[in-house]
């Protein structure tokens, strides 16, 4: 491994090429395949070394498939995988084996991703038995070793999952992902499940395994907090493409796609001060299905930047490729106007429009929502709501 | 004396915490699913009843016939119809609990042997449908794709046809009488609900994270499907198979009933109730011992079932 290593070593780990994942919509009564639901559609990255990439994205955006179909948990559409050299798009059964043993899941829900019926320390262990590594009481010793790695209890392994938190059967997963010393692991918001306290421990043990073991991450999470925390480089999904690619720092402090922009504003901020000083700006609708995507610019549809450039046409007809902008290194932008968002006295007018815009609807749906507050409050006297009635009824308790 | 008492107590106190700890580290007991499965079912009085019941019918089934012989059969002149009967008169226990019937059978000797028939040909058919149901059903499940199209419009279409005529049809051309036609019989024609039970559980289960993680792992189909997909696909099998033995024995009984199940020269409850048929009013007792063996069996199982149901499913939890 390490010979391999050494000879693809200026590769990154992980290349992407144009993947896509379209699951057929079926109906009728042959079953005909009625439409398609473009989960991923035409997405290429790359994984370095050591690295973690975090993918973000609303929910449905296609970043769970995305690594799924990175791992051949599922079939791609179309596009290559290339795993450390190898294009690993049509292998299947013996050939993809070891594959598997490098590249792992960590998974979000940790009360479905175990066997309730099998010991954990069985659950942690079934990789080494599936691939034939070590005897018995190696594979043992193994798995006490992994345990404590983990922050687990050799004597858990004879446990069953019911009887853990979420956060032990969260390190339990990490456990059985980690156990065949894999080189990629992919986790699917392995964080979002748990108490924020709990977060951050697993989030700091994932940080401690990857500068242990060299481990390359793919991190699929919504939240932004999270992937800021633990991510190198940042990937921002919407409806099945990537809208922008770059370093961690780098998008957090001038992110250049209008979504990433609104993305990133509705990061709840802790600091009053900042809070005060914060543009927020508010999408108008809902994302769009990907049974029918957009034309053009997945986006255009619920941007803001577009009204402001007088609605320019190209955004409705043509795809905007991920692109780098000049002056701003590695960073790519998927938008066709993203040189009017590099900072400067123009975004930020831009962005002011736009948040002006978004406060003016919210005082206006909060006022909305004022006008009807005293209707319920009248029927809901009708009713015998306490606001009211009670003291009346203790007045006359009293005569 | 106060801060004596208050000194032993934390004294106390602290060895009953070590310990504790000490207990934690060495082995706290563990259930495992198994256990908590019989916690669960011995809470279930109707499915405890239900065993019990089921187990004296067994035991009736296998004992009497054993003991008896061939005195399930064997016809006595001047004892048609003849009343209870412990003793012969040499003294020789005979059995004849219940008296005699028409022919001068030993009737309590002749229900043994029909509990026998009907409870054997109950399991027997279940067996050949779970089989057959499993095979078909977790294939259907876990490849999906054609093969799940071509073998559940195969099921629709068995489905589709009336099941009893199906029987009739393969026990008037393969054979009266014999109990092991009558045993494919019922088989073959009552796997398609498992099959379709199986499918949907092997279709959920195939998503499941735990699944999927094997997958990851590198485990090949059958490890996946064996290890990790049937044994919690088992419990609605379980379930669904109890309650295919009560299904079981009343087809065959409706079979007997019609004459074209198990023969007169054997004996089931269809055949003793078909028997019992012409004396309906003369002898009513007649129809109601099979009958009321019919019902035991049919109920327990379907309690049986109830309470593995509620047993098997791992969310319930266990009250202490």
């Amino acid at each position: 491994m390490t010979v391999e290593g050494a000879r693809n070593g200026d590769r990154p780990l992980v290349e992407v090429e144009n993947l896509s994942q379209f699951f057929p919509l079926t109906g009728g009564v042959l079953q005909r395949t009625v439409g398609q639901v473009k989960a991923v559609d035409d997405v290429s990255f790359t994984i370095r070394r050591g690295e973690t990439l975090g993918l973000v994205g609303e929910s449905g955006c296609g970043k769970t498939t995305v690594g799924r179909t990175l791992l051949r948990l599922i079939d791609p559409t179309g596009g290559r995988i290339v795993f450390d050299g190898t294009d690993i798009t049509k292998l299947s059964g013996r050939r993809l084996s070891p594959f598997r043993r490098r590249m792992q899941i960590i998974f979000q829900d940790p009360f479905a991703s175990l066997d309730p019926r099998a010991q954990i320390g069985s659950s942690i262990a079934e990789g080494l038995r599936i691939h034939k590594l070590g005897s018995a009481q190696e594979r043992r010793n193994r798995v006490a070793r992994i345990m404590e790695l983990v922050g687990l209890q050799p004597y858990h392994a004879r446990r069953y999952p019911h009887e853990f938190s979420g956060g032990q059967r969260q390190r339990i997963g990490i456990a059985r992902a980690l156990v065949l010393e894999p080189d990629l692991i992919v986790c699917d918001e392995p964080v979002s499940a748990l108490d924020v306290s709990i977060q951050a421990q697993v989030l700091n043990l994932l940080r401690g395994l990857q500068a242990e073991f060299g481990l390359t991450y793919l991190f699929v999470a919504h939240n932004m907090g999270v992937v800021e925390h633990i991510s190198d480089r940042v990937a921002v999904m919407y409806l099945g493409g990537i809208a922008e690619l770059a370093e961690a720092k780098e998008i957090y402090r001038t992110p250049l796609h209008p979504y990433t922009i609104a993305l990133l504003s509705a990061v709840p901020v802790s600091s009053p001060r900042e809070r005060e000083t914060r543009r927020r700006i508010i999408l108008l609708g809902d994302v769009p299905s990907p049974v029918n995507p957009p034309t053009g610019c997945r986006f255009h549809t619920r941007c803001w930047l577009r009204p402001q450039l007088d609605n320019p046409t190209r955004c409705e007809t043509e795809r905007p490729e991920l692109r780098t902008i000049e002056g701003f290194g590695e960073h790519q932008v998927a938008c066709h106007f993203a040189e009017k968002l590099v900072p400067g006295a123009e975004r930020d007018r831009f962005i002011e429009a736009a948040a002006r815009t978004s406060s003016a609807l919210q005082t206006a749906e909060a006022e909305a929502a004022e006008s009807t507050t005293p209707a319920q409050k009248d029927r809901g006297g009708l009713f015998g709501s306490p606001s009211t009635d009670v003291p009346d009824e203790e007045g006359q308790s009293r005569l | 004396m106060v801060s004596d008492t208050t000194a032993a107590e934390i004294e106390r106190r602290r060895a009953e915490e070590a310990e504790a700890e000490s207990a934690d580290i060495d082995r706290t007991p563990v259930r495992t699913y198994w256990q908590l499965v019989r916690q669960r079912f011995l809470q279930h009085r109707l499915a405890v009843i239900a065993v019990i019941v089921l187990v004296i019918l067994a035991s009736y089934a296998i004992i009497v016939p054993t003991v008896t012989g061939d005195a399930w059969r064997t016809t006595q002149l001047f004892r048609d119809d003849a009343p209870p009967e412990v003793f012969a008169e040499d003294g020789e226990f005979t059995f004849a609990i219940l008296g005699y019937n028409e022919y001068g059978q030993n009737l309590f000797a002749r229900l043994g042997k029909a509990t026998q028939t009907s409870l054997t040909i109950g399991l027997a058919a279940v067996i050949i449908i779970v089989v057959i149901g499993v095979f078909v059903g977790s294939i259907a499940g876990y490849v999906g794709g054609w093969v799940d199209n071509v073998l559940m419009r195969f099921v629709d279409i068995m489905l589709s046809l009336p099941g009893l005529f199906i029987i009739l049809m393969i026990t008037a051309f393969f054979g009266q009488g014999n109990v092991w036609v009558v045993v494919f019989a019922i088989g073959l024609t009552g796997w398609t609900t498992a099959a379709r039970l199986v499918r949907a559980e092997f279709l959920s289960l195939r998503e499941v994270d735990y699944v999927q993680a094997a997958r990851a792992l590198g485990a090949s189909p059958q490890r996946i499907m064996l290890r990790h997909m049937l044994p919690p696909a088992m419990a609605p099998i379980v379930v669904a198979a109890t309650l295919g033995i009560a299904d079981s024995v009343v087809v065959e009984s409706a079979l007997s009933f019609l004459g074209f199940g198990i023969g007169r020269d054997s004996a089931s409850l269809g055949t003793m109730l078909q028997n019992a048929r012409d004396y309906f009013f003369s002898g009513p007792l007649k129809v109601v011992y099979p009958g009321v063996i019919l019902i035991l069996i049919v109920l327990s199982a379907s309690f049986l079932g109830d309470g593995l149901r509620d047993a098997l499913d791992p969310r319930q939890r266990v009250e202490k």
